[in-house]
């Protein structure tokens, strides 16, 4: 029996009006994978995974989570992401708990308040369970943040600049999570940063976009043994980036 | 998954400070309409007990008491005013709350990453918002049920069935207001906009609109000084036309009637006529709110300004 790759993007094309931000997009997502998804501020990324996790259709092109397109096959694409948006609010005047409980059944779960407990546990963070999200700080909303997307346990996780506003405990913290959520629950992570040493030491594949345009995708010992006199990933992207343009 | 929606939604607004006084207001304006009622009541009962006194001195007959010629339910006349004023407002901000968090902060990302459809998305949240003001309604028609039998001693069956419908129908008004707020909330890129547009469209209906379709001359308002020369108000009478649009004074023809404060009477088929054209508002609302809902889009935040 074959499974499908976790995401299949094949000639992704996406404008808003008449600027074209995604050109002509295709790459392939395995299952079990932490993608790290590089790029400039406005080179697409963030465009990439709003067309990924359904919240806008693209112009051009397709794309398949799990197997579902994110157009024709929506209902199924969201029943199988879990989503962290770059800046996390969720409902301030609401608890953690009452949070979570939300968003698990809106993804159907049928045992709502339970998947938040076990949720909130998982992200050592059942302490936070009763206090309100607004008298939360950055780190304990992104530890909560993360509880929203696996609370139904999805096989494809999205985290969008999951480290924008993290001291570094709190990237630490983040990276063994991820570390943990891929080993542990076999989630898939596409993840979109900047901080390429966290890429380095999370991440098993990287991509790197720039304009809208993919212009490198391999793994990391690939990608290391294949530019072995650079020092750092950082030399590597700059390196890549500069060729570009 | 609409009761989701709704049950969330009506747990988020009870955690509001801004809900939760607004709500403490209009719950104090109920109360002071009775109070205000008994006051009236008692003041001229007591002026009339005087009267009879000085008659009865003088060997001349008494007149009849006032309130015995007066319907019960004219007590709480001063309700007509508070739901169009404080109620309205309140309806506002219950449908203005129920939409921006879900604008701003990236929320509505979440949300609609869950495979919500967003017409279900809508009517939870007017569900809720029906929810909350069915509540405020219910609370009102004890608290004035309450004032009547202190003043009265008893409150018969008719009167309390008027009371009922008279907040069954403000529950129906405020729900346009309600939507109103959360239309404005869609609508808009910034968060305060949307409650300033909202507060506009309120002050156009219960304010600007009735002044026109009421055939009034406009400016008595600011100058009650009757006309040295008469002048036709031709405009004036073609604006008048539009009253059956006007739903602030459809809703107050129709209060008035309910609590038997109307100098003239109405068939019931004429009092149900009241209620289209605050019916079509909130339909129309409702559709509105529907297609900006499903063309919105949540991958991107609005302004928390």
């Amino acid at each position: 029996m074959t499974t499908s790759p976790a995401i299949d993007v094949q000639g992704l094309s996406h404008r808003y009006d008449t600027e074209l931000v995604l050109r002509d997009l295709s790459f392939v997502i395995e299952r079990g994978e932490v993608f790290g998804f590089l790029g400039h501020n406005g080179a697409g990324k963030t465009t990439a995974v709003n067309i990924l996790t359904t919240l806008i259709t693209p112009s051009d092109g397709t794309a398949l989570v799990c197997g579902h397109d994110v157009v024709a096959e929506r209902h199924e694409v969201t029943r199988m992401i879990g989503y962290l948006p770059s800046e996390v609010r969720l409902y301030g005047h609401l608890t953690a708990s009452e949070n979570l409980e939300f968003f698990a059944r809106l993804s159907g779960v049928e045992r709502p308040r339970a998947a938040a407990q076990d949720a909130l546990r998982y992200l050592e963070c059942a302490d936070l369970a009763d206090r309100r999200v607004s008298t939360f700080s950055t780190g304990m909303r992104q530890r909560i943040g993360i509880a929203q997307a696996i609370v139904h346990r999805p096989e494809v996780l999205f985290l969008d600049e999951p480290t924008s506003g993290l001291d570094p405990i709190g990237v630490r913290q983040l990276r063994d999570t991820i570390g943990r959520l891929n080993e542990d629950l076999g989630m898939t992570v596409f993840m979109n940063t900047h901080l390429l040493s966290e890429v380095a030491r999370v991440c098993t594949t990287i991509g790197v976009l720039d304009h809208g345009e993919l212009i490198y995708k391999d793994s990391i010992a690939e990608t290391l043994r294949r530019f072995p006199d650079e020092r750092s990933l950082e030399d590597i992207y700059v390196r890549m980036d500069g060729r570009s343009s | 998954m609409i009761a989701t929606i709704a049950r969330h939604q009506v747990r988020s607004l009870v955690r509001q400070r801004t809900f939760v006084s607004l709500l403490g207001v209009f719950g104090v304006m109920t109360v002071l309409a009775g109070v205000l009622g008994w006051s009236s009541h008692h003041t001229i009962v007591r002026v009339y007990d005087q009267a009879v006194i000085l008659l009865d001195g003088q060997g001349r007959p008494a007149p009849p008491n006032p309130f015995t010629l007066r319907p019960r339910l004219s007590l709480l006349s001063n309700m007509v005013v508070y739901v169009p004023l404080i109620g309205a407002l309140l309806a506002l901000v219950v449908g203005h709350l129920s939409v921006v968090d879900d604008q701003s902060g990236g929320v509505g990302r979440l949300v609609f990453s869950r495979g919500l459809d967003r017409r279900t998305y809508v009517v939870g949240k007017l569900a809720a918002a029906a929810f909350v003001l069915a509540t405020v309604a219910t609370m009102s028609t004890v608290i004035s049920a309450a004032s009547l039998l202190i003043v009265e001693r008893t409150l018969a069956p008719s009167d309390l069935a008027r009371l009922v419908a008279f907040f069954a129908l403000s529950w129906l008004y405020l729900m346009v207001f309600a939507s109103i707020g959360m239309v404005s909330g869609v609508a808009s890129r910034l968060r305060s906009l949307g409650l300033l547009s909202a507060l506009g469209a309120w002050l156009v209906i219960t304010f600007v609109v009735p002044q026109f379709t009421s055939g009034l001359r406009p400016t008595a308002s600011l100058n009650p000084i009757t006309d040295p020369v008469s002048t036709s108000q031709s405009f004036f009478r073609a604006t008048a036309k539009l009253r059956p649009l006007s739903i602030a004074e459809q809703y107050k023809q129709a209060s008035a009637h309910l609590l038997q404060t109307a100098t003239t009477h109405e068939s019931a088929v004429r009092l149900l006529g009241h209620l289209v054209p605050i019916a079509g508002a909130l339909v129309l609302l409702a559709a509105v709110l529907i297609d900006l809902v499903g063309r919105h889009d949540y991958s991107r935040s609005a302004s928390d300004a």
